[in-house]
This record gives structure tokens, C-alpha cells and sequence, in this order.
């Protein structure tokens, strides 16, 4: 009886397996696609700019939002914390380096991958069952040329200046909490920012946000081009780009940081 | 010419087309007939090359696409114009972006050149005054004109209709069944049409395809669909509208 049981087991293990590695390779050869794409760029422009906007100017809210939150949050634990050791003034120094270096991209990374992942996934999922996708290839159009090129090209450019905004609106509502609730001078807030920054910070940060913006726009863009099933595989294939990005940004996030510290 | 010859289809274990080998001639209007489920619209996604057969061979005017690239298939993909079951048009896009697609896509026309085409499809499609709507905002029986026209537009040899007259209502079945008559008239097209809907093979189409169970059990004159001593078309004969 164990027999069948484990014969039944190991096949369905060895399809999700190839399973699993046909759809891997399925995707680096989407990505490759929308990379080799990218010179149709001018064919695209409007696509461009529609999907700069989408990912730039309508993002802002949320970045701010999550970044003045967490910059606040570091204030305040931060500084309690250094207060027990008399090291109130260090609070801009190690605000900063979180902010600078690890929590403005990865929060702006996670934000994004919700909100603009989630759009790729939802817009391309629904185009794609309702086999508009097939039409672009039907009318002579490569789809990922038209749809993914122009949202990876939009986002490598759009999330790096996002990462500035978000740490700069980070830092600044940390030195706001700094003078109102631990009453520090925002001259000594800010000395201990600006001067002890090296420029490794600054790649280890910015550095993030075009491997985001890659990991967000193909994840999502993929995920949308092979939903199947109605509206439910829709939410489905949303749900999957938006679980898989935000893990894939997590471990990003930490191979970043450990691969430039340490060879900077 | 479109020629199909022992095109086997399989999804996982699952068989769609068996063998099927199926002759298209230019300027004749030819149905594929068969219950919902059969794989009749995989047959037009095939022409297309936009799936390919597990074996079997798909000549278009000679040529063999299934061993083609995608950037290969696009010349041969111009040769037809497609309308889809659920239309498939572009929903951020207007009627007439929808109609001019193809043109601003992949024709260096000037853009007074692709309007003045633009109208002249939306007035073939008897859509004036809808130009700026999107599509959410039509009846089924406009949007399946909006298709059409966008099909229509790059003057294709053939046209490919994806059962064009599923949940229309009765008037714009006929409104449909007239335009697709009048396009052989009119510009002397070819049109491949999968349908479930028998009515609508004795009203427009030359020659008819039986597909059953991934086979094609018949394939001949229209009229001769009578003749046939097979069961399952002497079911449908009687019964209209197929259902699995």
C-alpha cells in the first residue's frame, strides 16, 4: 500500500520540479526579451512616459507616506535607545545609514512592488485572457516590446530619483522628531549626518533601486502574461507577482548591501 | 492558401486535434463547425502561429510557419486579420486607436493617410460619431464591428472570425452574417469561420469543416452537409446549436 503512495509522491514531485524549471526558464527568456527590446525605445516613447508617470509622479504619495513614517519611527526608537547611553547626538549619524542605505530603498522597493507590481500583474493578467495580448502578436506587434519594455525602462529610470526623495523625506522627518520629541539642535542632527556619510553609503542605497525596479516590472510583468483561469487567475497571477517580488527585494536587498560593503 | 496537414495539438495529456489536415482556398468563405470546447478557435490561433502543434505541418501561401520565429511569422501574420470571440479589442484605447492600430504599428503612413482609412473603416462599420468612445461603452454587436473594421483596415487576403455571432442578439447576428457576406462581394476576401452556430454556416460559408472529438469527420460543400450519413452531423442538422 506504501508502494503506490510513494510512486504517487515522487511523480507529482518530479512534475512540479519540471514544472518549476520550465516556467524558470520560460522567464529568463521573457527577461531577456524585454532587455533586448529596450533600443525600440523610441517606438515606444509614449508607452514610456505614460509608464514613468505610473511609476514616478503617481507613486509619490505612497513613498513619501512610508518614508516619513519609518524616518519618524528611527527617531524615536532610535534615540530612546541612544539616550540610555548618554549618545543622544549620534541619533543623525545612525538614522541616516538605516535610512540611506537599508529602509528608504527597501521600503520604497515593497511599496512599489504592491503598488506598481500589482498594476502590471492586474492590467497585463486581464489583457492577457482576454486575449488582447494575442492580438498585439496577431497585428504584428511584439507584446513585450510594447507592454514590459517600456515599464522596465520607466522604472530603472523613475525608482532611482523615488530613492532619493525617499530618503531625503525620511531623514528630514527623522530631524524633525529629533528637535520636537528629543529635543536635539537640527544643526547637530544634521552635522551628524552629512559629514560621516561616505560615498559607499550613497552606492549601497541607490544601487538598489534599479535591481528593484528589475525585479518588480519582470516578476509582475511575467506573472500577468501567463495568467490563466477567468477574472480568479487574475488575482491569482497578482497575488503571485506581488508575494514573489516582495520576497525576491527582500534577499536583494540583503546580496546588495553585503556585496558592496564588503568590496568597497 | 492555408493548409493544415496532420496537426496534432496536445495540452499536457490532454489531446485537442488529432491529425486534422484542412484546406482553406483563397477568396472562398470556409466554417469550421463543431460543439463548444472542440478546439475549433485553437485552429485560428494555429493559422496565426500563435500556438504551435505538437506535429504536423501549416503551409500559408506555401509556406511552412511552423518552424518560423515570431519576428518570421509577423509578414505572414499580415496576410490576416482576426476577430476575436470576445473581440479583443484594446479597452485604453479608443474606436478609432483601436481601428488604426495596425497602421500606426507597422505602416509608415502619414497620420492624415491612417485617419482618412480610420474613417473609412468606421464608416464601413457604421460606427460615425462613436470615434472618441472607448470600448466599454458599446453594445456587443458594435464591438464586434469595431473588430472587424480593425481587421478589415491593412486589407488582409483572409479574414479569421472567431465565432462571430456568440451572444449577439438575433438583429446583430444578421447586422454581422451581412458584413462578413459582403466582404467577399466587396473585396473579393477569403474568411475562415468558426462557429457552433449551424444557421450561420448556411448563411455565409462555401465549404464547411466538421470538427468532433479532435478529428475532422467532415469536410466538403455546404449544401453537401446534408448528404452526410455521420450521426453526430445528422444531430446537429436537427438541432441547430451544438453543445458539448
Amino acid at each position: 500500500m506504501a508502494r503506490p503512495v510513494i510512486g504517487t509522491f515522487l511523480t507529482n514531485a518530479n512534475l512540479s520540479m519540471k514544472e518549476f524549471f520550465l516556467t524558470m526558464q520560460e522567464f529568463f527568456l521573457f527577461s531577456v526579451r524585454a532587455f533586448i527590446t529596450i533600443p525600440k525605445i523610441k517606438r515606444y516613447w509614449r508607452d514610456f512616459l505614460d509608464q514613468a508617470k505610473i511609476a514616478g509622479t503617481d507613486s509619490l504619495p505612497i513613498v513619501l507616506v512610508s518614508s516619513i513614517s519609518i524616518g519618524a519611527l528611527l527617531a524615536v526608537e532610535v534615540g530612546n535607545l541612544l539616550e540610555d547611553f548618554g549618545a543622544k547626538t549620534m541619533l543623525g549619524r545612525s538614522t541616516a545609514l538605516s535610512v540611506i542605505r537599508e529602509l528608504g530603498p527597501l521600503i520604497m522597493g515593497l511599496m512599489l512592488s504592491a503598488r506598481y507590481g500589482s498594476r502590471n500583474g492586474a492590467e497585463l493578467g486581464a489583457m492577457k485572457i482576454s486575449e488582447q495580448i494575442d492580438a498585439l502578436r496577431a497585428f504584428g506587434t511584439d507584446p513585450i516590446a510594447k507592454l514590459v519594455m517600456p515599464r522596465l525602462t520607466a522604472a530603472l529610470i523613475v525608482f532611482i530619483p523615488l530613492t532619493a526623495i525617499a530618503d531625503f523625506a525620511g531623514l528630514y522627518s527623522a530631524a524633525l522628531l529629533a528637535e520636537h520629541y528629543h529635543k536635539i539642535d537640527p544643526g547637530i542632527f544634521w552635522n551628524a549626518v552629512f559629514p560621516r556619510l561616505v560615498f559607499k553609503d550613497f552606492v549601497v542605497g541607490f544601487l538598489k533601486a534599479p535591481v528593484f525596479a528589475i525585479i518588480i516590472t519582470l516578476v509582475s510583468c511575467f506573472n500577468g502574461f501567463i495568467a490563466q483561469g477567468g477574472t480568479a487567475g487574475v488575482g491569482r497571477s497578482t497575488i503571485k507577482g506581488i508575494v514573489v517580488s516582495s520576497g525576491l527585494i527582500l534577499v536583494a536587498n540583503f546580496y546588495v548591501s553585503k556585496l558592496v560593503l564588503e568590496n568597497m | 492558401m492555408i493548409e493544415l496537414q496532420d496537426v496534432t495539438l496536445q495540452y499536457g495529456n490532454r489531446e485537442i486535434l488529432d491529425g486534422i489536415s484542412l484546406t482553406i482556398e483563397d477568396n472562398k468563405i470556409k466554417a469550421i463547425l463543431g460543439p463548444s470546447g472542440v478546439g475549433k478557435s485553437t485552429i485560428l490561433k494555429l493559422i496565426l502561429g500563435l500556438i504551435k502543434p505538437n506535429c504536423g505541418r501549416i503551409f500559408i501561401d506555401g509556406t511552412d510557419i511552423t518552424s518560423l520565429k515570431e519576428s518570421q511569422l509577423y509578414p505572414i501574420r499580415r496576410k490576416m486579420g482576426i476577430v476575436f470571440q470576445g473581440n479583443a479589442l484594446f479597452d485604453s484605447m479608443t474606436i478609432s486607436e483601436n481601428m488604426g492600430f495596425f497602421l500606426r504599428e507597422n505602416l509608415k503612413l502619414s497620420e492624415e493617410e491612417t485617419e482618412l482609412r480610420v474613417q473609412e473603416q468606421i464608416a464601413f462599420a457604421g460606427l460615425e460619431g462613436y470615434e472618441d468612445a472607448l470600448p466599454e461603452n458599446l453594445s456587443g454587436g458594435m464591438k464586434k464591428r469595431v473588430a472587424i473594421g480593425r481587421a478589415l483596415i491593412f486589407n488582409p487576403n483572409m479574414i479569421l472570425f472567431d465565432e462571430p455571432t456568440a451572444g449577439l442578439d438575433p438583429v446583430s447576428s444578421k447586422k454581422i452574417l451581412g458584413l462578413i457576406s459582403s466582404l467577399r462581394h466587396k473585396n473579393n476576401l477569403g474568411a475562415v469561420i468558426v462557429t457552433h452556430i449551424i444557421d450561420d454556416v448556411f448563411q455565409v460559408a462555401d465549404s464547411v469543416a466538421v470538427l468532433y472529438k479532435g478529428k475532422i469527420i467532415f469536410d466538403g460543400e455546404t449544401e453537401s452537409l446534408h448528404d452526410s450519413t455521420h450521426p453526430f452531423i445528422q444531430s446537429i442538422l436537427s438541432d441547430k446549436i451544438l453543445e458539448q
